[in-house]
């Protein structure tokens, strides 16, 4: 069931370069990519370690910019704009989902969940609480409102996490390797989130993964080798690719 | 409102998750408290010194003659009495002085020092049996003046023999009286024959000569003492400094030459010693909960009170000695004979006699003894140093003690006695107007005296120096021939009975004028004001503080204020130090945390005011925290008080106990101080936290 294509993609990506230089040796890590995502999709980035999936999923992210090549996000390209701007432009277009979950260890759930709302200013505190509330209860943790994250598991914080992706309404949440720390049936039960998540909401999701399993839920699979583009497949295919030895 | 909710929710809940929050906290505890109570301390000491040396002497502003070669040092100087030139006419001064609308008192002063003698006990039983001599000569023998003579006479003879008896047993335990000068052991043995004693009424005054003359030295306990006096007018004076009261005897009439001693010198120097020693065990044991068992001072005043007692033997004629013998022996329930062996016992104190011991003292043995060398009504002679150098006498009659309420104790307060202002301008060197017209009748009449002492130096030293000498004596007055010739008439008793007028006491030298203001709170302004004034009037006058005329003793709390400031200094740059490097510590530990954030969506704005909110958190939780027992314990203080251990405090707090009180401004200090410290030592680790990039949230745990 695929989602109707709107017409100008949320992330658009042309001939990305991405050169990191450590002492005086430059690594090059992405060697020019080109990727469209449209909205509503549900797009898993694939490849060996190194491979430049997690650079990617950074320039996407606007955390980091290319050095050559255009990065548009929600229409804007990342390089045009400032540090400010770029802040501004994750706050309120992009969630993240990280490997280590990443709450914030002194606050409670809904707290944690509650911070990139109380950042945008944008809602009352009444709002805020039905909105946090609402998500919580999506992720199945609204009676953990008032725990702290050490007293959850890593399935459950990894929840609270998508909860807090999730809770400004971005068009697009990047997950860099989600499950990479949990068990296979935790992961995969978040996974069963975001895609219901992706369904109900129409929220873009690009994730990473190594996981065959996880990549199987993706509308496309985006596989990058040595920092290049390799081919934009069907999660059937992918899994089949994987299954035959290859990554 | 939500954004720094959060702010202050991230600081609360991160002060408690690192043991360096605690170490940090508990540095800015610590150091609020020293400067909470630090500082009040020190503010309350400097406002009850204040209180001391305005209350005392020093009025709020003290004026004195701009040339002086010296600042005015009320309480002394390292070097003596400062050299401060003389203010000619008090009387011109104050209505100027006066004139100002915030000055209600002014009070001429003049303070300086002088030897005094007070003769030993020989020496004054001598010459109170030389007094009755004369007495019997200009008024006639009566039965009770004999009976008087006869006992100081008897007095007399068992001095004699006690001395006689100490030499033998000093000769005993030093081992021969080889170098002893013959004449003196003649003279002593002669006053002891019943022959000296029975041609004494022959030719009284030639046996008294003996006495005085050669047995009375053989007795080395004559006292020196060095009496500091401000010269003021004491009706003035009473009016101005309120603190000021009589103890003992009473105020000197006004307009009359007298003397108020300072109770304590009285009590410390002309009190029979060994009355004085119980008194200090007395104090100490009371004041500051020594005991005799454990204390050695208490133990060397013990010790000497058994070993010293002379002092009170002499003091006893025959009668009296039996008295107290018997009086003892009651006390002591002994059948002993001797008195010194008694005495020996009786002051043989331990923690649990002494109380008995020292009311038994008081009211068994002391109506029987003199427990002061000087008397209320007795006049003193006083010997000092005029201006020019030379000795200058004068007999001054002592009418009573004063001290300062609330500074009783206080050695710095007590170490003035007063004097009024004539008999302080004699000794000064100085002339009254009468006085002068006496001494021009006297050069008169001794104008024969210094031309025959012209002759006398020329036939001397013959024709050569004649030049030389004729110039000197040809100075219009030379001040050593009035003053040497002055000495009697300084003497004469009817000076003692003058009344002078208020005019004649104000018209004439005083060395600084104490002013009292209405509004101590101008003090700045108005010292402003009248230097102004003194340069308008082409007056050269130094206009200054209370502090500043204390001298030495103004910079006291001063000092004690730069050393605690110091410390608060020390402490909080070692703070700013650990802070900063725990901040330091912190964020790096923290540098996913604070990428997530930056990730999620906070500016660096954010990140800067977390970090520093955190830290001025922590400083005011732990401030508050340390203000407030610093409040508490001020607040104990304050009900309880601080004792003054020893003498010179009572000064610094203005009567025994000090009872601080904390200012708010004490408060804002402490706060100011602490938030400054938090936020400076935060700057560094804050700016480094703006710059984690969001990338470091991405990081993973590979």
């Amino acid at each position: 069931m695929n989602p109707a294509t709107p017409q100008s993609p949320i992330v658009s990506i042309a001939n990305v370069t991405k050169d990191y230089t450590l002492g005086k040796v430059v690594v090059p890590a992405l060697r020019g990519v080109d990727l469209e995502v449209h909205a509503g999709e549900f797009i898993s980035i694939a490849g060996p370690s190194g491979s430049g999936k997690t650079t990617l999923l950074n320039l996407i992210g606007c955390v980091d910019t290319a050095t050559g090549g255009v990065v548009r996000v929600a229409g804007q390209d990342t390089k045009q704009l400032t540090e400010r701007q770029l802040t501004h432009l994750r706050l309120h277009t992009i969630g993240f989902i990280f490997q280590s979950f990443n709450l914030v260890q002194v606050l409670s759930v809904f707290q944690n969940v509650e911070f990139p709302l109380l950042l945008q200013r944008k809602l009352d505190k009444a709002q805020r609480r039905e909105r946090v509330m609402q998500l919580l209860e999506q992720v199945g943790l609204a009676s953990h409102a008032k725990h702290r994250p050490n007293e959850l598991s890593g399935g459950q914080r990894q929840r609270v996490a998508v909860a807090r992706a999730l809770v400004t309404r971005p068009q697009l949440v990047l997950a860099d390797e989600p499950t990479a720390n949990l068990d296979s049936v935790t992961g995969q039960n978040i996974i069963d989130l975001m895609k219901e998540l992706n369904q109900k909401e129409g929220t873009t999701f690009i994730f990473s993964t190594h996981d065959a399993k996880v990549m199987s839920h993706a509308n496309a699979v985006v596989r990058l080798a040595d920092g290049k583009f390799l081919d934009r497949i069907s999660a059937a295919e992918a899994s089949r690719a994987m299954a035959s030895g290859g990554h | 409102m939500g954004h720094f909710r959060l702010l202050l929710q991230v600081a609360f809940r991160n002060l408690f998750t690192s043991k360096i929050n605690l170490l940090i906290g508990g540095i800015i505890f610590f150091g609020t408290l020293l400067v909470v109570v630090g500082g009040a301390l020190m503010d309350s000491m400097d406002s009850a010194m204040s209180r001391s040396i305005i209350g005392s002497i020093a009025g709020h502003i003290q004026v004195y003659s701009d040339d002086s070669k010296d600042p005015l040092a009320l309480y002394g100087s390292m070097s003596g009495e400062p050299d401060l030139a003389a203010l000619d006419d008090f009387s011109q001064l104050k209505p100027f002085l006066e004139k100002h609308p915030n000055v209600r008192t002014v009070v001429p002063l003049g303070t300086s020092s002088a030897i005094i003698t007070s003769g030993n006990t020989v020496d004054l039983t001598l010459s109170r049996l030389r007094e009755l001599y004369k007495t019997r000569d200009d008024a006639g023998e009566t039965p009770a003046l004999r009976e008087n003579i006869d006992s100081v006479k008897g007095h007399v003879r068992q001095m004699v023999e006690l001395m006689a008896a100490q030499t033998a047993k000093s000769e005993q335990e030093l081992g021969g009286g080889a170098n002893k000068d013959p004449a003196e052991v003649e003279a002593l043995a002669r006053a002891r024959t019943d022959a000296f004693w029975d041609t004494f009424e022959q030719d009284p005054y030639g046996a008294l000569e003996l006495l005085e003359n050669r047995i009375a030295p053989q007795i080395p306990d004559g006292d020196m003492l060095e009496l500091r006096y401000a010269g003021t007018d004491l009706d003035a004076f009473q009016r101005t400094f309120d603190r000021m009261e009589i103890v003992d005897g009473q105020a000197v009439p006004t307009g009359q030459r007298g003397m108020l001693l300072s109770k304590l010198f009285y009590e410390e120097f002309l009190k029979l010693k060994s009355a004085l020693r119980m008194d200090h065990i007395k104090q100490q044991r009371e004041l500051n909960q020594k005991t005799i068992a454990t204390d050695p001072e208490l133990q060397r005043w013990v010790k000497e009170n058994q070993t010293q007692t002379r002092e009170i033997i002499f003091q006893l004629d025959p009668l009296k000695t039996r008295e107290m013998v018997s009086r003892l022996q009651k006390l002591l329930g002994t059948q002993e004979a001797g008195l010194e062996p008694l005495l020996t016992r009786f002051f043989t104190l331990d923690d649990d006699n002494f109380d008995t011991r020292y009311a038994q003292f008081y009211a068994e043995l002391a109506p029987l003894l003199e427990l002061y060398r000087l008397r209320m009504g007795d006049t003193l002679t006083i010997t000092a140093f005029t201006r020019t150098g030379y000795m200058q006498s004068a007999n001054v009659k002592v009418y009573g003690t004063y001290q300062f309420k609330g500074l009783e104790k206080s050695a710095m307060a007590g170490a003035l006695s007063l004097m009024d202002l004539m008999s302080f301008r004699d000794l000064y060197g100085y002339l009254t107007a009468d006085k002068k017209a006496e001494l021009a009748a006297i050069q008169k009449q001794s104008g024969l005296t210094a031309l025959n002492r012209e002759q006398a130096e020329e036939a001397l030293f013959g024709e050569d120096s004649g030049v030389l000498v004729a110039e000197a004596a040809s100075t219009d007055i030379d001040d050593r021939a009035a003053f040497l010739g002055a000495e009697e008439t300084l003497k004469r008793d009817d000076l003692l009975q003058r009344v002078y007028s208020q005019q004649e006491i104000e018209q004439g030298v005083a060395l600084s004028a104490a002013v009292m203001l209405k509004d101590p709170e101008q003090l700045e302004q108005t010292m402003a004001e009248l230097r102004q004034a003194a340069k308008d009037a082409g007056l050269k006058l130094r206009v200054v503080s209370w502090q500043e005329a204390a001298g030495i003793i103004g910079q006291f709390v001063l000092l004690g204020k730069l050393v605690l400031y110091f410390a608060v200094f020390i402490i909080f740059v070692v703070a700013l130090v650990i802070i900063n490097n725990a901040m330091m510590m912190a964020t790096l530990q923290r540098v996913r945390e604070v990428g997530t954030m930056r990730a999620i969506g906070a500016q660096r704005s954010f990140v800067l005011g977390m970090v520093l909110v955190e830290t001025l958190v922590l400083g005011l939780v732990f401030g508050a925290a340390g203000s407030l027992v610093g409040s508490g314990f001020m607040a104990w203080l304050h009900s309880t008080g601080i004792p003054a251990g020893n003498e010179a405090l009572y000064f610094f707090f203005s009567g025994p106990r000090l009872f601080p009180s904390l200012s708010a401004s004490n408060l804002v200090a402490a706060f100011v101080i602490v938030l400054g410290v938090s936020a400076i030592s935060t700057l560094y680790p804050a700016f480094l936290a703006t710059r984690v990039s969001p990338l470091q949230a991405m990081q993973t745990d590979e």
